[in-house]
């Protein structure tokens, strides 16, 4: 498909009043040039490539707009998304086409002639000018839309269809059109007619690699833009729908179509994804990543009811979604499970929590302590995320009880928190110390506990050792105090933090 | 007199009728997570599942105090072997510390078996417990809030007690916990509300630390009088141990003839 005008549509449909000449200019080499023009400006004579001076010294009065390669790009990507309903795999043609495979996609529109002309149609009213046309190959599509008449190819006749198009429909460098002409050869057939040997001395390989292309000799596949989803289910609306229970209750129907399709797999969804096709051409994608492979329907409109609670306005219906679209991205296989009959299914039922809380805060947010090999109490345990943790964790290293107090804190600082600290000798407990305006008398302390850094992880050597103290207040308040360098051999003044709370 | 208490009985049935919630606490119906026999009498057979309690600190300092008693009650309530939830807001964990897996374990709360989640804000770790508190895997649920937690409101702590009535089942609890890093008067639907104090302990026959105290004032009980009570946590066996309190004369050390005060850091 080729978006002829793709430049100044995008200048037109964000411009209050009409403007039916107009170019859009950029330098090429040091020089302004017309890099896209209107129709109007077309009939005038003006062309692409031309300098803005000539065209100025034609029609002084001409309006200009600078080019904005980036805002091109991006409302390609948009058309390309919205493109989507059409077919899962799309492919960007910069600058200004998009290749879309339609194969097994056309009879659910009536063919790939109604599909061809729904596209060309809905464009249209959205003030994008678009040429389409199908055939067996990308190349010869392309040469299609651009240079020849718009419509379908049927297979096997690609060779025939190319034929009569010019040279510049087969993907290659002006310079080489330009040779080629000048030796009296302008279209397709004037090349097939010919030995080969000759063109692929004169020319490199490019022109018949481009030629086999479109004929099908050499295989071209399209990269798709979007991860090609394991299934995927969707539904479309004569009229579009824009409440959020409908949305919800559509996916649950989807979902269990997609189920449907996974179950025959012996598989479970991983990774979800909504499209949502607004009505005026916007889309919105909707993530979700599961715990364990998810069968169940209603749990996974559940999930989304999570997700779109969260998204809140960043998800408007505006003027409602005429197609909705569930795919499964990632799937993991599952085995078959007996699921009802009473019993109580704690696992899955807090699986389905954590799932639940993930899409709402993100699955980041839910974590379990996983213990780590190290004895730096700030690296000693990791937070993972839950649903990451599939079985359950190893038991943390057993820590040897001295006493009748546990010698780890119930909470630590993230950070420690610097602490003002009196204490009887340099290297002693501390005696008193003051944290956030409050002052704490010790009147129990155990330690030091000493804690060295790992030289083998410290490459600049900075880390001071530190000495932990289990400290009991006059109130009974625990905590956990350490004095960062040795006194003496490592800093001329020890500095003190409050590392964690006891109970 | 004699007629007094059945037509108590009657006037609390008929507005068990209207709200669920009041429904008044039978003896043997639902679950109860016990103390210490003497707390135990007051609570009307022990903190009752089902339900949501209120615990905070009664003074700046006192937090991790505060954390521990909920914790002891989470791990009594567990039984080392079931889930149970943290919640806590961002600015929580950076203001009083997050939840330390080697000391959970020590404590007598299976790290292994907690699942900790960081919301932005309070409005979001009270509905993550409204949630929770219906998921029949979790034996508990602690949602932590900092300052007085003012978002949980009546209302609020009506929505997350009603929730937690739901979650209990013949099997299951639905015990929801909610601490507040200050205590506050904000008026609340839960069944009982905790000021914890730390209490001195009585050191060990070493000179260490010994068992952790609490200083329990059970400031608003549902199911009978209020009361103040000083125990113990025996974090091996997992249960509350009643103790006296210790003066504090008796734990000064005579300082008289030690070098003099060295100020460090």
């Amino acid at each position: 498909m080729w978006l002829r005008r793709l430049s100044t549509d995008r200048v037109e449909r964000h411009s209050s009043k009409p403007v039916e000449t107009f170019v859009v200019v950029a330098s090429v080499q040091s020089a302004q040039r017309i890099v896209a023009l209107t129709d109007g400006a077309a009939r005038l004579g003006l062309k692409a490539g031309m300098g803005l001076a000539d065209a100025r010294a034609m029609y002084p009065k001409l309006p200009v707009v600078e080019a904005d390669p980036e805002a091109d790009r991006q409302l390609l990507e948009g058309i390309a998304d919205w493109c989507d309903c059409y077919t899962p795999l799309i492919g960007l043609d910069p600058p200004d086409g998009l290749l879309l495979d339609v194969t097994g996609c056309a009879h659910l529109f009536g063919g790939e002639t109604a599909l061809a002309r729904d596209l060309v149609r809905r464009l249209a009213q959205q003030g994008l000018r678009a040429r389409a046309a199908v055939a067996d190959t990308v190349g010869c599509a392309w040469g299609l839309a651009r240079y020849g008449k718009q419509g379908i190819v049927p297979a096997g006749e690609s060779k025939a269809a190319m034929l009569s198009l010019p040279i510049a429909g087969l993907r290659v460098d002006a310079g080489i059109v330009a040779d080629l002409k000048t030796s009296g050869l302008t279209c397709v057939a004037d090349l097939m007619s010919r030995p080969r040997a000759p063109f692929a001395a004169r020319f490199g390989r490019e022109l018949l690699f481009r030629l086999d292309q479109a004929l099908g000799h050499i295989d071209e596949p399209i990269s798709p833009r979007q991860p090609l989803p394991a299934a995927m289910a969707e539904q479309r609306f004569a009229d579009p729908i824009a409440r959020e229970a409908d949305v919800l209750g559509t996916i649950e129907k989807l979902a269990s179509q997609l189920v449907t399709v996974l179950d025959r797999r012996g598989e479970g969804g991983r990774l979800f994804q909504v499209a949502l096709f607004r009505a005026d051409g916007a889309v919105h994608r909707l993530e979700l990543g599961t715990g364990s492979p998810l069968r169940d329907p209603p749990r996974i409109r559940k999930l989304f009811e999570e997700r779109l609670a969260v998204l809140g306005d960043a998800c408007d219906p505006g003027f409602g979604y005429d197609t909705v679209r569930l795919s499964a991205l990632a799937t993991e296989r599952t085995d078959p499970m007996q699921t009802g009959l009473g019993g109580d299914d704690h696992a899955e039922e807090l699986a389905h929590l954590i799932d639940r809380l993930g899409a709402r805060f993100g699955l980041r947010r839910v974590t379990r302590i996983v213990p780590q090999d190290t004895h730096i109490p700030e690296y000693a345990v990791a937070a993972v995320p839950a649903h990451a943790v599939r079985t359950a964790t190893t038991p943390l290293p057993f820590i040897e009880q001295d006493t009748l107090a546990p010698a780890q804190p119930l909470r630590l600082f993230e950070r420690p928190q610097p602490i003002d600290v009196t204490a009887e000798v340099p290297d002693g407990p501390p005696v008193q110390f003051q944290w956030r305006r409050t002052k704490y008398r010790v009147i129990h302390a155990e330690g030091p506990e000493r804690v060295a850094m790992e030289w083998w992880r410290d490459d600049r050597g900075s880390e001071l050792t530190r000495d932990y103290f289990r400290v009991e207040s006059f109130q009974g308040a625990r905590m956990w105090l350490y004095r960062e360098g040795l006194y003496g051999r490592e800093v001329a003044r020890p500095h003190w933090y409050l590392h964690g709370l006891f109970a | 007199m004699g007629s007094t208490a059945p037509t108590l009985n009657r006037l609390r049935q008929s507005l068990a009728g209207i709200d669920p919630s009041l429904k008044p606490a039978l003896p043997g119906c639902g679950r109860e997570v016990g103390l210490d026999p003497a707390i135990d009498a007051a609570l009307g057979g022990g903190l009752s599942c089902g339900a949501l309690h209120e615990v905070a600190p009664s003074g700046p300092g006192y937090l991790g105090a505060a954390s521990g008693f909920a914790l002891a009650l989470a791990s009594i309530a567990s039984g080392q072997r079931r889930e149970v939830l943290w919640i806590g807001t961002d600015y929580a964990g950076t203001e009083g510390g997050r939840p330390y897996g080697p000391g959970l374990d020590l404590f007598g709360v299976a790290s292994a078996k907690l699942v900790v989640l960081r919301v932005p804000k309070p409005v979001d770790a009270l509905w993550a417990m409204e949630e929770a508190l219906r998921c029949r895997a979790l034996s508990c649920v602690i949602a932590e809030l900092t300052g007085e937690g003012t978002v949980a409101d009546l209302t609020a702590t009506r929505r997350l007690s009603l929730a937690a009535r739901e979650g209990a089942s013949a099997r299951t609890s639905g015990f929801g916990l909610l601490i507040r890093h200050n205590a506050t008067a904000v008026p609340s639907a839960a069944a009982t509300r905790w000021s914890i104090a730390p209490a001195l302990s009585r050191p060990d026959a070493y000179g260490g630390l010994g068992r952790v105290r609490f200083d329990l004032s059970l400031r608003k009980n549902r199911r009978g009088p209020v009361g103040r009570w000083i125990i113990e946590w025996d974090h091996h066996e997992h249960v509350f141990l009643p103790a006296l309190p210790v003066g504090v004369a008796q734990a000064v050390v005579d300082r008289s003839g030690r070098a003099p005060l060295v100020q460090t850091g």
